[in-house]
């Protein structure tokens, strides 16, 4: 039953002064300077911000593609800062779905063998992993499109696709990374509306990072970044400040 | 995935069909080359070839005494022992010139060493006088400068005699072409010019309940000549090819070439198929795939196109050996062991083309995936 987040609803993800420096000594990059920030079960958060500001880089250790150099990050009781890489990648496994700005389809793929990769990574037999991705691409608006190459698809079925395979292994967290900067306003739209009804879901939580404010309205919460930093917290009828 | 990229997998295919093809096709006719060597052991067969000490190959015999056949029919172990002469004889043609043959002298009564098969005419004529049985290869280069070619009844001086032709019979063919030809053993020594000793080899055969290995080691003890089994004088005289001839070097320098051209093909295009498609790895490695399980995924899907380019290379050399086996020219000889080793050696290719992509790929970070 879909369920909408509040702000008593528990937290998903809890970063603490999260710091990451690209390189090292004249040609270090600061990226993350002491990041706070949450995302609660439930909904969809934004995290929005200029070029180069270090949303990516924010969504890639909360993803755990990326490791960072001091502070304290938890994602549903999965404390990374403690994790070994072997464990971390365990966790990306079972707990993460991933959609890129790219789609990043395997293109010499089938679309239903796309959607199957994150469950025969976790270990499902080919014909359960096919039926499973069947059953998702039809519930996503696809039907009968599953043989087909990805590339024969328009950009917004592309991205469903990939949409379905970040879902069908049922992962905790979604992160997106520019979901919609490769799509038009409309199509765009469905998508960030799929992605909304994914997140109203107990037990999940979806960030979005982008640059389209054509898309704010669809957030739940948007989390402003500046310079390697979270300057502020809207949403949830106002605006919030970092004391919040 | 890699089955996806129809461009790609033919390349891949294509490159290891032909590598295999290069070095199973070409190392089958250096075998058959090598073969040739041995066509006295499959135009005399016997079990037993009792030879000089000194003799370490089929085709450089030293004379032996009259007298060696009967120590070697003394000795127990053996059933019987029969002399062969061996010798090459000019033939000369219609044209008035000469051409080398092979010609083997067998014993009067047994006819031991005789020719494997009869085309034409019947064995035993060979005991008439002036007689011999000539295989094909000697009818089709004696026949030159004649109205038609030589039959049974014709006639041709061989060392200035005259031998009648009364069989025609197939042969293997000789390392240096020469055409066999078969005469009894007496008749041999007429045809050729009188020399001091006249015997080449004893041919035996074990007595009942003894091995020929074990055989071969009793003549040696008691008469101090050189026994050969019939299998390790065929190994003795391709060896002896191998290690005092130029066709190792060739041998080799084909497995090499085979073996280049199939890590460069077949390595440059799994590194670019890897190259390409980074960007889906490093996204296999966000959603969790771990280094262990991709590795496995390149490795498998490397020796899969290993195994179907193998199998194709494979096949089309075997067809290629059944068209020319029958013609026997080139020469052409495909032990199992050939395309064993070669499937190890393609195998180790793809294993090694692999562990090109596996490298590229431990070294690819998943955050790779959020970059545009
Ligand atoms: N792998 C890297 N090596 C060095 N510097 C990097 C690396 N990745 C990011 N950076 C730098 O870190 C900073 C933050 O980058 P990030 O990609 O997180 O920004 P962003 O907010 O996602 O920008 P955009 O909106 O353009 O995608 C930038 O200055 C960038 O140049
Ligand atoms: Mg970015």
């Amino acid at each position: 039953m879909p369920v909408s987040a509040t702000s008593a609803s528990p937290l998903a993800v809890h970063v603490r002064a999260v710091t990451k420096t690209f390189g090292t000594g004249e040609a270090a990059v600061p990226a993350l300077k002491g990041v706070d920030f949450n995302a609660r079960q439930g909904e969809l958060l934004m995290i929005v911000g200029p070029s180069g500001c270090g949303k990516t880089t924010l969504l890639s250790v909360i993803a755990g593609t990326l490791n960072f150099d001091g502070g304290e990050i938890d994602v549903f009781g999965s404390p990374l800062h403690q994790m070994k890489p072997r464990a971390i990648t365990e966790f990306r496994k079972r707990n993460v779905g991933f959609i890129f700005q790219q789609f990043n389809l395997i293109p010499t793929l089938s679309c239903i063998e796309n959607v199957s990769v994150p469950l025969l990574i976790n270990g499902a037999s080919r014909r359960e992993a096919e039926q499973k991705a069947e059953t998702l691409l039809k519930q996503l608006g696809l039907p009968g499109r599953g043989r087909e190459r990805p590339t024969n698809l328009s950009g917004g079925q592309q991205q469903r696709v990939a949409i379905a395979r970040a879902l069908v292994h049922e992962p905790r967290l979604v992160i997106c990374d520019e979901p919609t900067s490769a799509l038009d306003k409309d199509t765009g739209g469905h998508i960030m509306e799929l992605l909304r009804d994914v997140a109203r879901h107990p037990d999940r939580s979806v960030i979005v990072v982008t640059h389209d404010n054509r898309i704010f309205k669809y957030a739940d919460r948007l989390t402003e970044m500046e310079d390697g930093r979270v300057q502020r917290v809207h949403g949830q009828g106002g605006n919030h400040d970092l004391s919040e | 995935m890699l089955l996806g990229d129809r461009a790609k997998y033919v390349m891949l295919v294509g490159g290891l069909t032909f590598a295999t093809m290069l070095m199973t096709q070409q190392s089958a006719v250096f075998f058959g080359i090598l073969k040739w060597t041995t066509s006295h052991l499959s135009n005399m067969r016997a079990k037993l070839w009792i030879v000089d000490r000194n003799v370490q190959q089929a085709n450089e015999l030293k004379a032996l005494r009259d007298t060696d056949v009967n120590r070697v029919r003394s000795v127990t172990g053996v059933a019987w022992a029969m002399p062969i002469y061996v010798t090459i004889q000019s033939a000369k043609l219609a044209d008035g010139n000469f051409k080398p043959i092979m010609l083997v002298g067998l014993d009067n009564t047994t006819l031991v060493g005789r020719p494997p098969v009869m085309l034409q005419g019947r064995l035993e004529d060979v005991r008439l006088p002036n007689s011999i049985i000539l295989d094909d290869l000697g009818v089709q280069r004696l026949s030159v400068g004649r109205a038609k070619p030589l039959g049974l009844g014709d006639t041709f001086e061989l060392n200035d005699k005259e031998a009648r032709i009364v069989g025609i019979c197939r042969a293997d063919r000789h390392f240096f072409g020469y055409p066999y030809a078969y005469s009894t053993y007496t008749q041999a020594l007429q045809f050729a010019p009188k020399q001091r000793k006249m015997l080449s080899l004893v041919l035996a055969e074990p007595a009942p309940g003894w091995t020929p290995e074990r055989a071969a080691k009793q003549i040696e003890i008691e008469t101090g000549m050189k026994a050969y089994t019939e299998d390790e004088l065929f190994w003795s005289t391709i060896w002896w090819y191998f290690r005092n001839t130029g066709i190792p070097v060739a041998f080799i320098s084909i497995i090499v070439l085979g073996f280049i051209v199939g890590t460069t093909i077949s390595g440059q295009t799994f590194y670019a198929f890897v190259h390409e498609n980074l960007r889906h790895l490093g996204a296999l490695k966000a959603m969790g795939a771990s280094n262990a399980l991709l590795a496995r995924m390149l490795l498998v899907q490397s020796l899969t196109v290993g195994f179907i380019g193998y199998g194709i290379g494979v096949l089309l050399v075997t067809a290629f050996g059944h068209a020319v086996l029958g013609r026997g020219e080139p020469p052409f000889m495909l032990p199992w062991q050939l395309p064993a080793a070669t499937f190890a050696i393609v195998m180790g290719i793809c294993c090694f083309s692999a562990l090109l992509g596996i490298r590229k790929v431990w070294k690819v970070e998943p955050a790779v995936v959020f970059r545009g």
